[in-house]
């Protein structure tokens, strides 16, 4: 289980986070969703401690972290509770897609090379790039960096996998290819924490939809009920805006 | 021995005396070399038969050797070329009657319109196709379209390598001392020899570059920025 | 003003300048690998914003980029021993060269600095972001990633000092240095073939300059096989 509680965080004057409270159960796929500027990203960032909220803290497991209070140590082992896939793909441009994702676990969680290789061909064939193991990111599409990145994320058998926005970079023709990547993953029950602007997909996929905006969770639960019957205005508007034209299909 | 301050500001009042040979040979160099940097770079942009080709080896050869024998070379072997011609055609010239300081301006026009050729080939790079094609559209010709449109975006592109340029040519007229021309370098190789105190010589010679290259800074920053006012569409981007 | 030229004497003039390659190459390797040290002294500040020395690192970075090299070499040569006269060091027995390959190595140090700042400045933040999501430190995500794509963007930099640094090494004659131009310039008023022996000259530097370009570009032609195109 993951826990966060009254998580704060200002860029100068301008706060984003105003005291977030979520809850996301294990094995539990939640969306976030909500107004670009709403602060998802931000939030989904102070999980992986790519950004450092100002107060509040998270529990994952049976470790606590106290973002004010706390020792390099715990930063490091906050970090390797999550792991990230960026909106930009951030693939390591120097290595090819099998060292991308044997890198974390040579590298930080110190598994035998060997053992290392063979995960992550297994990994990358799961995502369907098995014939592209040697490949360097500059010769792969859009989507299948994203796979590669999918693939390095799961490797490290993180807590929780984070997604930032994973296809909001795709052109419009790859965006399938991640999505169909990310549902079959999702069927496997590891948890996951999606920040997306795919409302079909997050319908589909999510058991839980959170629904922020000006830095405050405005609304959380069931995708259904959420996306048939949202009870507050905010949130009304916003899915009244979202036009069908972001349906995915597979 | 200690260090005479108060040498170097007599030092630093003689050298000022050599700032005008100096920027001569300074802007001399880089305003030829610009010309034969724009003609070599338009004639390798337009793929010009055999004038590219030659403009190339010139630039390849020119980068690819020190700034002291283009001067070393053009001292001794432009006499030769001068004599030999002016014999042939029976013109009474001779070499001879070359100043010293013609050697620098001409070896060192010949230095930076190799380097100078690249500068304003990135320039040309710099400018979007686009605005050629926009050119020719309104019915200019190519000279006026580089004239009008082309040139005066590349150069606002170019203004740090133009800058740059300068402070490079800036230092390298030092090397003019070698053809017994007095620069800023020279005088201070003079004062320091009649008054045996070489280090603060050589400071004040620093002091007054380093001040010269942070006048070229500054005015580079002030025009880029004019540049910029006029620049309200982006040029540059 | 010398001897009435003989294309004969080129051919005979670059052979015997060869050997004086040797000490031309000495400067350079020697300046070029205090150089690139010294570079990354001056550029830490720089890209960890230390106060102090940031500012000290921009002063020296100002001086040696503001100065010509030629007055550089002058004011170490005679000014550093008086200097350290003051800490009672005696340089008088230190022969030249020393002195000529530390100037060489202070003034490319200002451009190495740069070029070393420049290059990590132009990896990608989410470089280092991924270094840490998939759980690497900080020094970990610096010398794993960051610098190995650094060293891709610097590469191209990198020849050009040298190249600059090999023709700038022409000036050490003036301090009596017997490297190529010192050499040829004996060989020039022993002879009086001045335009000769200068052709010569120009011949062997433009020689050392193509072999070490075509290096640096083999050289790059691998890193962009290995997924680091610099352009």
């Amino acid at each position: 289980m993951i826990k966060l509680s009254q998580i704060r965080k200002s860029f100068g004057r301008n706060e984003v986070l105003k005291g977030i409270d979520l809850t996301v159960k294990r094995g539990e796929v939640v969306a976030i969703l909500g107004p670009s500027g709403s602060g998802k990203t931000t939030l989904l960032r102070c999980i992986n401690y790519l950004e450092k909220p100002s107060a509040g803290g998270i529990t994952i497991g049976d470790f606590r972290f106290d973002y004010k209070n706390h020792g390099k140590k715990d930063v490091h082992a906050l970090r390797q509770k999550s792991a990230m896939v960026f909106q930009q793909y951030n693939l390591f441009r120097h290595k090819t897609a099998l060292e991308n994702v044997m890198e974390g676990l040579v590298i930080v969680q110190k598994v035998p090379k060997e053992e290392a290789r063979e995960r992550g061909i297994e990994l990358l064939e799961k995502v369907g790039l098995g014939g592209r193991l040697n490949a360097y990111p500059n010769e792969l599409s859009g989507g299948q960096q994203q796979r590669v990145g999918i693939a390095r994320a799961l490797a490290l058998n993180p807590e929780v996998i984070l997604f930032d926005e994973p296809t909001s970079a795709l052109d419009p023709e790859l965006v399938g290819e991640v999505l169909a990547v990310i549902r079959h993953i999702a069927q496997e029950g590891i948890t996951m924490i999606i920040v997306t602007h795919e409302m079909a997909f997050a319908q589909d996929v999510a058991n839980h939809v959170v629904f922020m905006d000006g830095g405050v969770i405005v609304e959380e639960g069931d995708p259904k009920q959420l996306f048939r019957s949202p009870k507050e205005e905010r949130t009304k508007q916003f899915l009244k805006r979202i036009t069908p034209e972001s349906a995915y299909s597979i | 021995m200690k260090l005479d301050f108060e040498f170097i500001w007599t030092a630093f009042v003689a050298l000022l005396g050599a700032v005008p040979t100096s920027l001569a040979i300074t802007v001399v160099s880089v305003s030829c070399g610009f010309l034969i940097g724009t003609a070599v770079a338009l004639s390798r942009h337009f793929r010009i038969p055999v004038i590219s080709q030659v403009g190339t080896a010139y630039v390849t050869f020119i980068r690819g050797t020190p700034m002291i024998t283009h001067l070393l070379l053009i001292y001794f072997g432009l006499p030769i070329l001068v004599d030999a011609a002016a014999e042939s055609l029976g013109i009474g010239f001779r070499s001879v009657s070359i100043p010293m300081i013609g050697f620098a301006y001409i070896a060192f026009s010949i230095t930076a319109g190799a380097y100078m050729s690249e500068v304003v080939r990135s320039g040309l790079l710099a400018v979007n196709r686009g605005q050629l094609e926009a050119a020719y559209s309104v019915g200019m010709t190519t000279p006026q379209a580089l004239r009008r449109i082309v040139l005066p975006q590349a150069l606002a592109a170019s203004l740090p390598n133009l800058s740059n340029m300068l402070i490079g040519m800036l230092h390298g007229s030092t090397l003019a001392f070698t053809v017994s021309v007095v620069e800023i370098n020279a005088k201070a190789q003079i004062v320091a020899t009649t008054n045996w105190k070489f280090f603060e010589a050589y400071l004040a010679a620093a002091l007054l570059f380093w001040g010269l290259t942070f006048i070229i800074e500054r005015l580079t920053a002030l025009a880029e920025k004019r540049f910029r006012l006029n620049d309200r569409g982006g040029v540059s981007s | 003003m010398g001897a009435p030229f003989e294309f004969g004497y080129v051919l005979d003039y670059l052979v015997k300048l060869l050997p004086a390659i040797n000490i031309t190459l000495v400067i350079v390797a020697s300046s070029i690998v205090l150089g690139l040290a010294i570079g990354f002294v001056v550029a830490l500040p720089q890209l960890y914003n230390i106060p102090v020395l940031k500012r000290l690192s921009q002063i020296y970075l100002s001086f040696f980029r503001g100065t010509p090299v030629l007055i550089q070499l002058f004011l170490f040569y005679y000014g550093l021993p008086e200097m350290l006269k003051l800490i009672a060091i005696d340089t008088a027995k230190v022969p030249a060269l020393y002195f000529v390959i530390l100037t060489y190595a202070l003034h490319s140090g200002a451009f190495m600095a740069e070029m070393i700042r420049a290059a990590v400045a132009s990896v990608d933040r989410g470089q280092v972001e991924a270094a840490y999501s998939v759980g690497m430190s900080g020094p970990q995500a610096f010398v794993r990633i960051v610098l190995p794509q650094a060293l891709a963007t610097a590469l191209p930099v990198f020849a050009n000092l040298v190249i600059a640094n090999l023709k700038d090494t022409s000036l050490a004659f003036t301090l009596g240095i017997m490297e190529l131009t010192g050499k040829s310039q004996t060989l020039a008023v022993m002879s009086r073939h001045f335009l000769e022996t200068y052709i010569a000259l120009a011949i062997i530097y433009f020689l050392i300059s193509f072999v070490l370009e075509r290096l640096f570009l083999l050289l790059e032609r691998r890193l962009q096989r290995k997924g680091l195109a610099a352009i």
